[in-house]
Order: C-alpha cells, then sequence, then structure tokens
C-alpha cells in the first residue's frame, strides 16, 4: 500500500508563501494497492491527483468521503478524470439522515453555483451508501467505515491490504463534548456520555495497530474549543500510542497555521513519545510506502 | 480610492509554490472609498484575508463593509463563511447580489447548510454581525459619496452576472471579473462600465492561445480584455480571474506581451495597492 498526500489543509484551502512546505490545499489522500486506487476525501487537493491520475492512465478509482463539509467535497468539480468517458468512480460514505450522497455532490454543481451539472459529467459515477461499522472491499483492500465525533455526519476509514493498515482518522474530537447532536440516528435514545464513549470506541477500532494513522491535529491546546470535532496533537499522541500505531501523521492543519509553526508542533509531538511511535507532519506531496 | 487586492485567482483556489507572487486566492478585491467607506468586490477565499486585516485594524468596534457580489459561483463567495467579521455582533454587512430565479439571500443561505458548513449560520441564527442582502438590478446606486453601476454581463447559462463601476468624480474603478464576449451586444455593457476609468480589473482567465478551444465556456483571454481597454481608453488595466493552472511564470510572459501599447497593463497581483487619487 502506499499513501500520497495531495492536500492537508483544513477548514479552506490557504494561498499563502508561509504554508509552502506544508501546503495549502484541503485534504486529500490516494491509497495505492496493488489492485486499484482508492482516493479519500476530495478537497481541492484532487485537481492535482485528477491530472497525474490521466497521465497514469487510472480509469478507476474508489472515493472514501469522510463527510460532506465543503473541505472535504470543493475539489470535486475540479476533478478532472470526471470530463472523460472512460472513467468510473464509485463514491462511498456514510448514510446522512436527510441528504442522499448523490444530492451532497448534485448541490455543489447546481447552476447557481458551478457551470457544469453533476449529470453533464462524462465519467460514471456511482454512490453507495454505508452503515456505521459496514465493511466493503474496493482495489483489493478491506475497509471498515466507522462514525466519529464531529458535527453533522462524519466517519473515518481503517484500510487493510494483505498485512498492513492504514486508519484514517481526521476531523474528530477524541476528548470534547458529543456533537452528533440534530444528527442522531433514530436509534434508542442513549446518553451524550454513552455516545461519547462509542464513538471513541469507534475511533480505536479504526486505529488499532495501524502501521499509518492519519490523526486531526487541528488544535493547539490554547485554541481550543469543545464544538468545533477537532483535536489537538497530545490527544492523538497519547491515543496512537495506546493503539499501537506505527506512525502517526499530523493532519487537518490549521488554515492560520505557518510552515515554522508546523515544524515547532511535531518536534513537540517527538519529544512527547514515550516508546517506538514515529510522528510525521503531513505535507503535500508526502509518499509513504507501507 | 484606495483598491488592495486579496485574491485574484478564478475557479479554486490554486496554492502552490509557483504562484505566490499573483496569488492562489479566488477573487476578492477591497476597495476604502475617499469619504472612508469600505466597499468590498466578490466574497472569494481572498475575503478571510482581508478580514484579519480589518479585526486588526479596530473593525470589530463598530465596522461597515458593503460587499458587492458579481454572481454566486463558488469562486465568488466561498470565502463568505471564513470572514471573521460575520461573527462579530458589533459589526454591519451589507451584501449585494443576484440570485437570478433564487432571491440572492437563499443562494447564500445554502451554502451555511449544516451538512456542508460547521460555521454557525449567522444568516439565520441571530449571532454576528448585523446582515442586509439587497437584490441587485441595473440601476445605479450610492454608498456614500460612492455611486455604484452594475451592469450584467455575459458569463455562463444559469447565473445572472454583473460587472460594477466604482465612480466618486474624482476617480472610477471598473470591474469585470467574469465576462467572455460573443458578439458585439456583449461587449456593450463592458464598454459603458469600464469607459474612461482610472483602472479596469478585468476577466484573462486564458491566454490568447487557449482561447479559441475554450470558446463558449464564459471567460477572456488577455488579448480580448487587453483590446477592450485600449477601447474603452482606461487608464491602466489588471488582467484577473487567472486560470488555476497558470504559474507566476505564464503570467509574466502574457503581461510581458504590453509593454508599449500606451497605457499600463499589469498582472493582478494578491496583495498590491492601487491609489486612484490622492484626496
Amino acid at each position: 500500500m502506499k499513501i500520497t498526500f495531495w492536500g492537508v489543509r483544513g477548514s479552506f484551502p490557504v494561498s499563502s508563501p508561509d504554508v509552502i512546505r506544508y501546503g495549502g490545499n484541503t485534504p486529500c489522500i490516494e491509497v495505492q494497492t496493488d489492485d486499484g486506487t482508492i482516493v479519500i476525501d476530495a478537497g481541492t487537493g484532487i485537481r492535482g491527483l485528477g491530472k497525474s491520475l490521466l497521465a497514469r492512465g487510472v480509469s478507476h478509482v474508489d472515493l472514501l468521503l469522510s463527510h460532506a463539509h465543503w473541505d472535504h467535497i470543493q475539489g470535486f468539480p475540479h476533478f478532472e478524470p470526471l470530463f472523460h468517458d472512460d472513467v468510473s468512480i464509485t463514491v462511498h460514505s456514510l448514510r446522512h439522515p436527510r441528504h442522499t450522497l448523490s444530492s451532497i455532490f448534485s448541490e455543489q454543481q447546481q447552476e447557481s453555483f458551478y457551470p457544469v451539472r453533476l449529470e453533464d459529467l462524462k465519467a460514471r459515477i456511482t454512490f453507495v451508501e454505508h452503515d456505521d461499522g459496514e465493511a466493503f472491499e474496493v482495489a483489493g483492500a478491506h475497509v471498515v467505515i466507522r462514525r466519529l465525533n464531529h458535527p453533522g455526519v462524519a466517519g473515518g476509514f481503517r484500510i487493510e491490504f494483505g498485512v498492513r493498515t492504514f486508519s484514517y482518522i481526521s476531523d474528530t474530537d477524541l476528548n470534547g463534548e458529543c456533537l452528533l447532536a440534530s444528527d442522531l440516528p433514530a436509534t434508542p435514545k442513549i446518553e451524550d456520555i454513552d455516545w461519547l464513549r462509542r464513538l471513541r470506541q469507534s475511533a480505536c477500532d479504526l486505529g488499532q495497530s495501524a502501521d499509518l494513522m492519519v490523526c486531526d491535529t487541528f488544535f493547539l491546546p490554547d485554541e481550543y474549543d469543545s464544538t468545533w470535532g477537532h483535536s489537538r496533537p497530545d490527544d492523538f499522541v497519547e491515543f496512537a500510542t495506546e493503539a499501537g500505531a506505527g506512525t502517526m501523521c499530523l493532519f487537518h492543519h490549521r488554515p492560520d497555521r505557518s510552515d515554522d509553526e508546523m515544524d515547532t508542533i511535531v518536534d513537540a509531538c517527538r519529544a512527547k513519545v514515550k516508546g517506538d511511535l514515529r510522528v510525521l507532519g503531513a505535507n503535500e506531496g508526502l509518499e509513504i510506502d507501507l | 480610492m484606495h483598491v488592495k487586492l486579496w485574491g485574484t485567482r478564478g475557479s479554486v483556489p490554486s496554492p502552490t509554490s509557483a504562484t505566490t507572487r499573483y496569488g492562489g486566492n479566488t477573487p476578492c478585491v477591497s476597495v476604502r472609498a475617499a469619504d472612508g467607506k469600505l466597499l468590498i468586490l466578490d466574497a472569494g477565499i481572498g475575503l478571510y484575508w482581508l478580514g484579519g486585516e480589518l479585526l486588526g485594524n479596530g473593525f470589530a468596534e463598530d465596522g461597515e463593509a458593503h460587499v458587492l457580489i458579481t454572481h454566486t459561483h463558488w469562486a465568488h463567495i466561498q470565502g463568505l463563511p471564513f470572514f471573521q467579521p460575520m461573527l462579530i455582533a458589533a459589526c454591519n454587512i451589507h451584501l449585494y447580489g443576484d440570485g437570478g430565479d433564487t432571491p440572492f439571500r437563499e443562494v447564500l443561505l445554502r451554502q451555511m447548510e449544516h451538512a456542508y458548513c460547521p460555521v454557525p449560520n449567522f444568516f439565520e441564527d441571530h449571532i454576528g454581525a448585523t446582515l442586509t442582502t439587497t437584490q441587485l438590478n441595473e440601476s445605479s446606486f450610492r454608498i456614500g459619496a460612492t455611486t455604484i453601476t452594475p451592469r450584467r454581463v455575459n458569463h455562463t447559462p444559469g447565473v445572472p452576472t454583473h460587472g460594477f463601476r466604482l465612480d466618486n468624480g474624482k476617480s472610477s474603478l471598473a470591474y469585470i471579473p467574469d465576462v467572455e464576449y460573443l458578439d458585439d451586444t456583449h461587449r456593450r455593457p463592458a464598454l459603458e462600465l469600464a469607459d474612461g476609468v482610472d483602472l479596469l480589473i478585468h476577466d484573462a482567465h486564458h491566454t490568447s492561445a487557449e482561447y479559441e478551444s475554450r470558446r463558449g465556456c464564459g471567460h477572456c483571454s488577455d488579448d480580448i480584455a487587453v483590446e477592450l481597454a485600449r477601447e474603452a481608453r482606461v487608464g491602466k488595466i489588471l488582467l484577473f480571474h487567472h486560470h488555476p493552472d497558470h504559474d507566476d511564470d505564464v503570467i509574466d510572459g502574457v503581461v510581458s506581451r504590453y509593454a508599449d501599447i500606451g497605457f499600463t497593463v499589469e498582472g493582478a497581483a494578491e496583495r498590491t495597492e492601487h491609489i486612484l487619487d490622492s484626496s
């Protein structure tokens, strides 16, 4: 499994000389297995990936969408393979109680907002909605999707191929308040504290013994807001250590976080690690062969 | 008028190391009029950075801004949820635009829908700034001492698109970031907006070499923009709405072709300032 980072920035794309090394594009990660190509999230990083896929002649991808917040879908209309009729793409995400997955993408491409409608794209697009905890196979890999603690309906992924495991646990607050609120599924009512325990367990299930874990490290401690659904580096150093992960990768960088600040944060994480956990700061262009 | 460019890029933000000089943020231009009024042209991601500067200069105390939106394509509205003054109670923000068949405010509300946008919905939640939304038509109106003239221009189907002229009697600016001229009727409103202005900010999404294969997609090339500027007798034109694939060197190459044509042609570069009168 080879992991390539095409977009690492959270909230919105950042164009500034201060973020050149880590990068300003919103989330997009490519996962290549021996059998195919998986893409995680469709932030603006997917634009560069699209050009690369066309150059490499890749004609099918499975897109795993963590959630529908703008920074995770805004690159989709700019994904060039969609303009080719020999391309097919299957989009996977958690079922949303109020929006179908296809309506989330077609709304983004309404005429008011974008000149090309979803139904006018040439590629064959299939949408697959999953329930929390569902497992499925794509690109020869075994994937599990779990709901995480973030406003709205947001999930993370565990991807196993051969003996290797990659976990994507972005956009979640591991230790904050329960944020599911109005988007709670209509299952028996349980208390927030129990939801929090369940969501934490979901994150644990995704991350257990991962070779590489992508982590939400949006906040520094003095910026932390428990209503946003993002974690701090220390939350994930503790979590990844407990999970027995090989490498944790800081991700979903706050828009105003400069390259120099990122370097400092990565160093501080490394200093806190007890044991063998390796710490990386995700930057655009980073490739990791598992 | 004191004009500052916060976003110059078309279609989608293009943050790379090769776009740092002209910039990768989507359209946003601030205009501080001589009477102190703050006008903002378009609300692309550049608006986030303008918000930061405003708050650094005391805007949170009682700031007022008038945001004129040419059309509601993402690149021109996607900065609104991240404009920090929206969440500050003492601020007054006035938005002007055209939603076509849908009321303008409703189009903006769709961007704030909870499934897509975690930012509090400052339009409906009664938090933050006092907001007004005004449906634009082609009637001129005044903001302080500045007269604003909107004109419908040809862009893409399904989304009404305006250009603006700002005029205070001493200096004038025309802003036409998204336009294509397929015939003379399309040129007429743009010529009217740009007639004799000190500064024209104009769509130059494509290079002239690219244009033939992109005809009908709703944008101009540099040579078409410069020709319109010449005909309208403008003082200076900024080539704007750069294609996301055009790096700084491509834009330099385009601009270098217009060195000696009797008026100034520049590539619109983020964070540059253009002062149109000394008053």
